[in-house]
């Protein structure tokens, strides 16, 4: 009996142990962050705040669609608001083993244009964000490191830095990553040049739509800038059908 | 030192006005020489500056030609590992509609990724780089950048409206953001606006074709690495060059406008050096006598030599200083007609803000103008020095040019004249042609004294006929002052020849035009994006031709694209036409080839057709190949025919429209020339064309004879130096004619004097000096003409080998003789009434008294 039990209680250590092993695994912990929010698709309608150095806001709205999952996604980002910018789009296809291939739509003059490579670095439309944040990170892309746990946004955290590969083309040396432990989202990135602090994007009002946990608001602050853009997500669907072909320049091109 | 105290100086107090009249023509020649320069300079300084501005931090720019090239490029271009930055540039100038503000440059460039490249510092903002709010400068295709300058000018400020005229007609758009004063903002004097690339498409009609790509090299990869590797992935038919090999191709363009600033500046200085001669040989004349003295006290011929050289040196810088100053105080001007006129001619803008003043350029100008009178005072100090002492004190006999002095330059001159006969064998040969050139005005100069004499004495019984005392007053005294008239003359006929040498190019160039324009311009009226036919920014699709073919009344429409490619590090004017159409009413004599051969060949895409200035400029030769860079590579072409065209004045390379369709992808065209059917009320069918264009496009319907005096005007501004040179000529007459009868009544006073005392009326005395004058000009006037029609044949000779190439036929400008008859013989009248008044008014008793 006695030897049954120290039989058990030895496996059970080795497996909490490799259980513990595992979940120290930086890379692991990001595919499974990245594999607990997959899904078929993503639909949801974003307000996004820019407030300046000086306090001053500009408001915009936009329709987010996403098809596939991480690396190999689609995203066609319209804007709904305001009339100005009404139906301005840009169209983002991830690819796993290289940078992805982004093109913007402007409407009024029923043109496309490429978001060159070396333009990736540049703001987004005015916001925050840069072209290359609306890419998704694929894990093969990057090196992790653990470099332990910390309390970040009410949760404890694995604070993970991610490095960008040689074959990945980006502006960031390294990236500081926090990512929950009880749920695995992420809840910051900071986005580092060399040692300078170029960007942080702070994932908070973590909310369970459709199994899928979700942050509904994204802030991203411009340390360089001193300004910060806000996207709160709203109307928020997963696994709707879309069509491949709705993620084109021809769809771009046709209004979709 | 002491004998120019002596000597110069009291001679200079009693004769200031004469003095200041010398140095008036140093003055002349040398504001005309330093503010033809300095404009030129400025001119091309204010190109390669607004070039530079633009480029910001650009290293390398690919361009093909003016034509530009289809969207796809730029991702080639972007897919070389040495390119670090690359962005596509539409580079424009469009008329706004506000009153007196001219054009503005418009800069089309990708907002997402130009900011690489160029700073665009925003007014009322501390965020470098932030547009009000780039989404809508995107979004919204009406966006304006402007500068600080343009905005405080027109009292604009963000989210102004603003009139452009656009090849859809004058449009609004909308001031998205002020640009602070910075590099860029100060390209063309400020008239610049940013528009985003692709709406800047749609505004000027250039489809889905960039102008050119402006890049930066990667880290750690030199520019000649990155040039090569993407030389080698688009192919020959892309220039890849740095920003400064604009500046080049417009120097290029400048080029023969330059030279003939050049030869203009030389002549005034040149008709400053003559009148400075004749200043000083009269000097030397009346100064005998003091000469002679101080040559019989021990002064050796150096120093009387050194005494001369030094007053015109100083005449020289005085004149020099003076004229730098004035010259820098016209340059202005002159630089922005300059301007104007290179935007009209060649097409390319820009704006002159401020003036280039290099100070070598000054200091050259004052050592010319030093240099050229001591050159001018040479042979009459040289004279001075060898005055003999006992002869210069024996009154009358200085005038007199011996027989020996005169036969050596008949002898010299024979030979000079043969020589230059002999060098028109080589002519082909440049220095031969202007060796001869040279050779014949020193014979024609050597000759002068002996011509002078003859035609004085041949005038003497006309004027004796005229009036009989006075004219043969007038007559021997210009027979018995050789040196004094000949001088006169001589200057009066070189100034008189170079005038007829411009005239006879203006009017050969006239007749050609003419011609040209008959022959080949001659379709009822042209369609096009605006009045300035050299524009070739806007253009508009292909089917307007079977629009305006539809309208009843017309009978053809020939469709014509026309822009700059490089060949050989020039920009050469090329133009695709419907060969076949061309044929059918364009029906010139070529100059080399057969005319349907010519035509066979271009419409087949198996030959092309160049303009004689082509041939003349690239030495080439029916038949020869000419390889045209292009976006899809070289295209090599046999010449097929050689015409007379003035299109341009680097040349122009005709080819079928098939062909420029096949290698450029464009099916753009920038002119359409209309003919109307036999018989037809062509105003009629003009209004037609208007009608049935108007709200499709911005496009202009100009008459035949609309664009021909357009052309004409254009060649007036060209040749308005010509003109210049006319109110050179005349002051020239003027100031020497004045100089040489000053002196001749100080040298006639006792004999003035005498006629008075024995009963002589004033007016006689008027009347003789008038005669004087005027036979001076009637002399001058016929030697001037004389020479003037061997300097045309020289003149259109150096158009031919350095002034764009033009082929013209020889035409004698009988309407500038004719004008320049009255002119002269006035301007000599005038300048006889002062010193007719002074030998009138001239005490009675001293001039009897005098010696």
């Amino acid at each position: 009996m006695n030897k049954s039990r120290n039989i058990a209680l030895i496996c059970s250590g080795l497996l909490a142990m490799g259980v513990l092993t595992i979940a120290q695994d930086p890379r692991t912990i990001v595919e499974e962050a990245q594999k607990r929010s997959t899904s078929m698709s993503q639909r949801y309608e974003g307000t996004l705040e820019v407030i300046n150095k000086n306090s001053r806001i500009t408001v915009k709205r936009w329709k987010y669609d996403r098809i596939g999952s991480h690396g190999t996604s689609k995203s066609v980002l319209r804007f709904t608001a305001p009339a100005e910018v009404k139906d301005v789009a840009l169209l983002v296809v991830n690819h796993p083993d290289r940078s992805s291939d982004q093109w913007m739509y402007t409407p009024a003059i029923a043109r496309e244009r490429r978001i060159a490579m070396q333009d990736r670095s540049g703001r987004f439309f005015g916001t925050d964000f840069s072209f290359e944040d609306l890419e998704e990170r694929d894990t093969s892309q990057f090196e992790y490191k653990m470099l332990g746990q910390e309390s970040m946004e009410g949760a404890n955290c694995w604070k993970i830095e991610s490095r960008p590969k040689q074959s990945k083309v980006s502006q960031y040396t390294r990236s500081l990553v926090w990512i929950r432990q009880d749920n695995y989202v992420v809840v910051r990135i900071e986005n580092y040049k060399k040692d300078q602090l170029v960007r942080r994007a702070r994932y908070t009002d973590v909310q369970r739509v459709q199994n899928i946990w979700t942050p509904q608001t994204i802030e991203m602050f411009d340390a360089r800038e001193n300004s910060r853009t806000v996207l709160k997500i709203e109307k928020l669907q997963y696994n709707i059908p879309m069509k491949e072909e709705d993620f084109t320049i021809q769809a771009l091109l046709r209004g979709n | 030192m002491k004998l120019f105290l002596l000597l110069s100086w009291p001679y200079l107090r009693r004769h200031l006005f004469r003095w200041i009249l010398t140095v008036a023509g140093i003055v002349l020649g040398v504001a005309v020489f330093v503010a033809m320069h300095i404009a030129n300079q400025s001119v091309h300084e204010a190109f390669a500056d607004t070039v530079d501005r633009i480029a910001g931090s650009t290293q390398l720019q690919v361009s093909s030609g003016e034509f530009g090239f289809d969207e796809s490029v730029l991702e080639k271009v972007q897919a070389v590992s040495e390119v670090g930055v690359a962005v596509p540039i539409i580079e424009s100038t469009v008329e706004t509609g506000l009153k007196d503000q001219g054009s503005l440059l418009i800069l089309g460039v990708d907002m997402t990724g130009d900011r690489s490249l160029r700073q665009y510092e925003m007014e009322g903002s501390d965020d470098v780089n932030a547009i009000d709010d780039p989404l809508v400068f995107l979004a919204q295709p009406d966006s304006l950048l402007v500068t600080k300058e343009f905005a405080q000018r027109n009292g604009y400020h963000v989210n102004s409206r603003i009139p452009l005229y656009t090849i859809d007609g004058e449009k609004q758009f909308t001031i998205r953001g002020i640009m602070n004063s910075a590099g860029l903002t100060r390209a063309f004097g400020g008239n610049l606006a940013v528009m985003d690339i692709y709406a800047t498409q749609v505004v000027l009609g250039r489809g889905r074709r960039f102008d050119r790509i402006d890049i930066r090299v990667r880290d750690g990869v030199t520019i000649a690495e990155c040039q090569h590797a993407i030389q080698s992935a688009l192919g020959p038919g892309f220039e890849v060059e740095p920003p400064s090999s604009r500046s080049q191709h417009f120097e290029a363009l400048m080029r023969s406008y330059s030279m003939a600033t050049t030869i203009s500046s030389l002549f005034a200085l040149i008709v400053g050096m003559f009148i400075i001669y004749n200043s000083f040989e009269i000097a030397v004349t009346q100064r005998r006598s003091e000469i002679g003295i101080l040559r019989a006290l021990g002064a050796t011929q150096a120093q009387v030599r050194r005494v001369f050289l030094l007053e015109s040196s100083i005449a020289g810088l005085i004149g020099s200083l003076i004229g730098a100053g004035l010259g820098v105080a016209l340059a202005f001007g002159v630089a922005g007609s300059m301007g104007q006129l290179m935007e009209q001619t060649v097409g390319v803008a820009q704006r002159i803000e401020r003036i280039a003043v290099d100070p070598a350029l000054l200091v050259l100008a004052v050592l010319a103008g030093i240099g050229t009178s001591i050159v001018a005072a040479w042979i009459p100090a040289r004279n001075a020095a060898a005055v003999d002492a006992v002869r210069a004190l024996q009154k009358g006999k200085y005038q007199f040019i011996s027989a020996g002095e005169n036969r050596r330059r008949r002898i010299i001159g024979t030979v000079l004249f043969a020589v230059s006969l002999g060098t028109l064998f080589f002519a082909s040969w440049k220095p031969a042609f202007y060796l001869g050139y040279v050779l014949m005005i020193v014979a024609a100069l050597l000759f002068a004294p002996t011509m002078t004499s003859l035609l004085s004495r041949a005038l003497r019984p006309i004027l004796r006929r005229i009036l009989p005392a006075e004219g043969t007053l007038a007559a021997d005294s210009l027979i018995q002052t050789p040196r004094r008239t000949s001088a006169t003359v001589a200057a009066l006929m070189l100034s008189l020849a170079m005038v007829m040498g411009f005239g006879g190019i203006t009017d050969a160039i006239h007749n050609s035009l003419s011609e040209w324009m008959d022959t080949a311009l001659n379709p009822d009226f042209f369609v096009s994006p605006s009045a300035n036919l050299t524009a070739r920014s806007s253009t508009f699709p292909a089917d307007i031709g079977p629009l305006i073919e539809s309208v009843p009344g017309v009978d053809m429409v020939q469709l014509v694209r026309n822009a700059r490619v490089i060949i050989d590090g020039t920009p050469i004017m090329l133009m695709s036409v419907e060969t076949e159409k061309l044929r059918q009413k364009v029906r010139r004599v070529p100059v080399a080839g057969n005319i349907d051969e010519m035509y066979s060949a271009a419409a087949q895409g198996k030959g092309l057709i160049v303009s004689d200035s082509f041939q003349s400029l690239q030495k080439a030769h029916l038949g020869d190949m000419v390889r045209i860079p292009t976006p899809s590579g070289i295209l090599s072409l046999p010449i097929s025919g050689v015409v007379r065209d003035y299109s341009d004045m680097q040349g122009s390379i005709f080819i079928d429209r098939g062909i420029y369709k096949k290698w450029w992808g464009d099916n753009t065209v920038n002119i359409a020339r209309v003919y109307a059917k036999k018989g037809i009320n062509v105003p009629e069918v003009r209004q037609r064309v208007q009608h049935a264009l108007d709200g499709r496009k911005r496009l202009l319907v100009l008459s035949n004879d609309e664009v021909r005096a357009y052309v004409f005007r254009l060649t007036d501004q060209w040749f308005s130096m010509t003109y210049n040179q006319i109110v050179v000529a005349v002051l020239v007459a003027v100031l020497g004619i004045v100089n040489t009868l000053t002196v001749s009544i100080t040298d006639r006073r006792r004999e003035l004097g005498v006629m008075q005392a024995v009963g002589g009326m004033r007016n006689q005395i008027r009347r003789t000096i008038w005669l004087e004058a005027i036979s001076i000009g009637v002399i001058g006037l016929i030697l001037g003409v004389a020479l003037g029609a061997i300097n045309i044949y020289y003149n259109l000779g150096m158009v031919r080998r350095d002034l764009g190439g033009l082929d013209l036929d020889y035409t004698f400008p009988s309407t500038i003789v004719l004008w320049l008859v009255p002119v002269i013989l006035g301007a000599a009248f005038v300048a006889s009434l002062g010193p007719a008044e002074s030998a009138v008014r001239a005490n009675l008793v001293e001039a009897l008294e005098y010696e």
